[in-house]
């Protein structure tokens, strides 16, 4: 949820307004300005909102014969009647600074932290979607021979195998971030390619290796049957979704599903090399068609085995969470995840339409609660509009409390009293339980 | 400026049932009872008689949840009632503990008459417990109500009972006084005392609490359903044409109105106007006579259990608990609280009709 693109800048953080006497930043002056008179100038009399502790201070004074002694709600050292304070005008000098160095300590932290999570490069690097799709190729480069010779050799083995490893290369998208040519290597560089994704949201980056070897395993027995399907299918998810990357992505990718032999065996590792080598030449080919296609894929359940896969294939790609159920069912993992991870990735050509796509899905992930909560309510408020909080009209709070089992108490009869012998207890006691139970029911 | 309320030091650890100043003007003492199985007693005054953060004096365990307490003819002599079914007084000096008798169910409500000398207990078998302190006979006269009772509040000539159904009787207490002090000697006790006035409840929804004004003239009901009337003893007309309710303690989200239960009304003895304590955490003051609202404090982090003025009416203390009114939250630690404000000179006092 709530992926939104990197984070605020540093000019922004910097720029926004902050209350002097709780350290609150808010979204602009405006909002600002109510805060404090909500939180520091109300008088706690009569409710009313004065513009300043000044005001508020004559306001006591005057109306409530009372003496202002401290604003309310006010950090310890902040709460002095002496500093005349207006949204943001008469803050003083040096406490703003202080408060600048804070949010600039803050700043870089938060980002230090982003980048180990995330692998990322600061966010200033990170441009739009195009610059992503240098980065992988620039690690290509460096390693290009070594995978081009172990993906020949792997190649070479899935042909003497009978493998339809050769073919599979669609998944161009994938294999650019597979990249990696030897199967450890990769993690590192799969952290590059996240970039391009990683405008989208978070998930990508940090899971692209878990992705792969997810994906294989899941992938593996659509696959197998249909090969060829799964090229088209898949070819137009990577593409949209990594629209910087195109070329070399596509390339890439479509191997990755060869034959049923291979998959099962080397699950994790094996079918990111295969695809490296096929995919370029391959990849391109395929994906004007599987472009129009993409778009639909989220929506539709399951139409052929093929799109499944690939619809799985960019879910696992895309998101973290799809690692952990691994060698689990993957339509399973792929439904959970369906909501941010596809509707963001093939739709959206364009970052922003990746922002924004992210944000519809955090939108609607977030939506659920309160519609449920205001079915609730319908439902409750029946009568009127009104909803009430406690709506046992029969039997009032403390009876229920007291039928809670902490609360339960067996009286013993021979207590302390001679007078319980006497009462006429025992009929009255139960009936008086009996009518409360069924009011209950 | 918060600094007129002070957050009461070792509070109950379970949600509170009831909390009563004692009513003597001099006295800065309150009890409170909790479903922690114990009665509290506090005093806001130290050692030296300043009236500080207010402090733990003694605290009083019992077999189970006690629902209400209230002081007696002094501030050294407290009743409670609970859910083992006992009444029972407390001599605070001596810590000593006395039954005075035992309902056949949970006993909801105790409240004390010092005129009359009686106390009189509401307990869930629905039946009253009248029982007389002047040492005359120990055993209580027993009248039973065509209810279970949900609140009781006295004045020094009425009894005023609020029952399910909606139903309320307010009974004459010289009546009860001379009824139960004839029919002594048989038992079970039982007096048919009928009650001065029947009345049905101004309320639509279960009534919640209700608190007689100081000045013997009526009462303020309040119920589940975010809502307090007030009424007048007076049977005349022109005084039935006087009583009123009005909608509070709801919050509107959504379009939804949210409707929190009135859980406690308490009246200012000095002042008249009284105090409403809502499962929204709000306390409000409101002048009775002129209709209106004087003020409204800000919201407490849970539901508001009880209100109550001090003997002299400078004091509210504020005791809130959470998940009383759904019956089955679980009560966190630290959110039971008891706050005590200082009033100003004129802050609960009305504003005068406009």
């Amino acid at each position: 949820m709530g992926k939104k693109r990197r984070g605020p800048s540093l000019e922004e953080v910097l720029g926004r307004p902050w209350c002097y006497y709780c350290e609150r930043d808010f979204d602009d002056l405006k909002i600002l300005i109510s805060h404090q008179k909500a939180k520091h100038f109300k008088c706690e009399r009569c409710g009313r909102r004065l513009n300043t502790a000044g005001g508020l201070s004559v306001h006591m004074s005057q109306v409530h014969k009372e003496q202002l002694s401290a604003v309310d709600n006010a950090l310890p050292n902040r709460s002095s009647l002496d500093v005349e304070i207006f949204g943001m005008e008469g803050v003083p000098e040096d406490v703003i600074q202080t408060h600048n160095q804070r949010v600039l300590t803050q700043f870089q932290q938060a980002e230090a932290e982003r980048q180990a999570v995330t692998g990322n490069p600061p966010s200033g690097t990170t441009g739009t979607g195009g610059q992503p799709a240098k980065k992988p190729k620039l690690e290509h480069v460096s390693d290009l021979k070594k995978r081009l010779a172990e993906h020949k050799a792997k190649k070479a083995e899935a042909l003497a195998g009978g493998s339809s490893g050769d073919a599979t290369p669609t998944g161009a998208g994938q294999t650019g971030f597979v990249q990696p040519p030897a199967s450890a290597p990769a993690p590192n560089q799969q952290f590059s390619y996240p970039q391009p994704y990683g405008s989208a949201g978070s998930p990508y980056q940090q899971t692209a290796s878990p992705v792969y070897q997810n994906f294989s395993p899941g992938g593996q027995p659509h696959f197998p049957s249909n090969a060829q399907y799964t090229p088209t299918g898949y070819s137009p998810q990577s593409f949209q979704g990594t629209p910087g990357q195109p070329a070399p992505a596509f390339g890439t990718t479509p191997p990755p599903f060869p034959p049923s032999q291979q998959q099962p065996s080397q699950q994790q590792q094996q079918p990111v090399p295969q695809m490296h080598t096929p995919p370029q030449a391959a990849g391109f080919i395929q994906r004007p068609p599987s472009l129009p296609a993409a778009p639909s894929l989220p929506q539709r359940p399951i139409i052929g085995a093929p799109l499944v896969n690939a619809y799985q294939m960019q879910q696992m790609h895309m998101g973290h969470q799809v690692p952990s159920p691994a060698g689990a069912a993957p339509g399973g993992v792929s439904n959970g995840e369906k909501p941010t991870t596809t509707s963001a990735t093939p739709f959206s050509s364009s970052v922003d339409d990746l922002i924004s796509g992210a944000a519809k899905a955090a939108d609607q992930a977030a939506a659920p609660q309160p519609t449920e909560a205001s079915e609730e309510k319908a439902t409750k408020k029946d009568k009127s509009k009104a909803r009430l909080v406690y709506s046992d009209n029969e039997i009032s709070p403390e009876e229920k409390m007291a039928r809670l089992s902490r609360y339960a108490f067996v009286p013993d009869r021979c207590g302390e009293t001679v007078l319980e012998e006497v009462l006429p207890a025992v009929s009255g006691t139960v009936r008086e339980s009996d009518t409360v139970i069924d009011a209950a029911d | 400026m918060a600094s007129n309320q002070v957050t009461v030091a070792s509070p109950p650890t379970d949600a509170i049932s009831a909390l009563k100043f004692s009513p003597d003007p001099d006295s800065t003492r309150f009890v409170v009872s909790s479903w922690d199985k114990h009665v509290y007693l506090y005093d806001l005054r130290d050692e030296n008689g300043n009236i500080g953060e207010g402090k733990l004096l003694q605290k009083f365990e019992h077999r189970a949840p006690v629902l209400d307490v209230c002081f007696g003819a002094n501030e050294d002599e407290i009743y409670t009632a609970g859910l083992d079914w006992d009444v029972r007084k407390i001599d605070i000096s001596t810590s000593a503990q006395t039954v005075l008798s035992s309902h056949d169910a949970g006993v909801r409500s105790v409240v004390y008459s010092k005129e009359h000398s009686l106390v009189i207990s509401a307990s869930w078998d629905s039946t009253l417990h009248v029982h007389r302190t002047d040492g005359s006979d120990p055993s209580p006269a027993i009248i039973p109500l065509p209810s279970k009772p949900f609140s009781m509040s006295l004045t020094p000539t009425k009894l005023v009972v609020a029952m399910a159904s909606r139903a309320l009787h307010i009974y004459d207490l010289k009546a009860v006084a001379l009824l139960t002090a004839q029919s002594d000697g048989n038992n079970p006790n039982k007096v048919e005392v009928e009650p001065w006035q029947r009345r049905e409840s101004s309320l639509k929804f279960m009534t919640r609490s209700v608190a007689c004004m100081p000045n013997d003239a009526g009462y303020a009901s309040s119920s589940i359903e975010g809502r307090v009337a007030v009424e007048w003893f007076d049977p005349s007309p022109e005084s039935q044409a006087r009583k009123y309710a009005f909608k509070c303690h709801r919050q509107t989200s959504d379009d939804v109105d949210v409707v929190y239960p009135v859980n406690s009304l308490s009246f200012n003895p000095i002042h008249g106007t009284f105090a409403s304590g809502g499962g929204d955490g709000v306390v409000a003051l409101w002048d009775g006579i002129a209709k209106r609202r004087i003020r409204q404090y800000q919201k407490y982090p849970s539901s508001v259990a009880a209100v109550d003025f001090s003997g002299n009416g400078k004091y509210l203390a504020i005791a809130i608990s959470p998940g009383f009114e759904d019956g089955k939250d679980d009560v966190l630690e630290g959110t039971v609280k008891i706050f005590v404000r200082e009033l100003g000179e004129t802050e609960a006092k009305g504003k005068g009709a406009k």
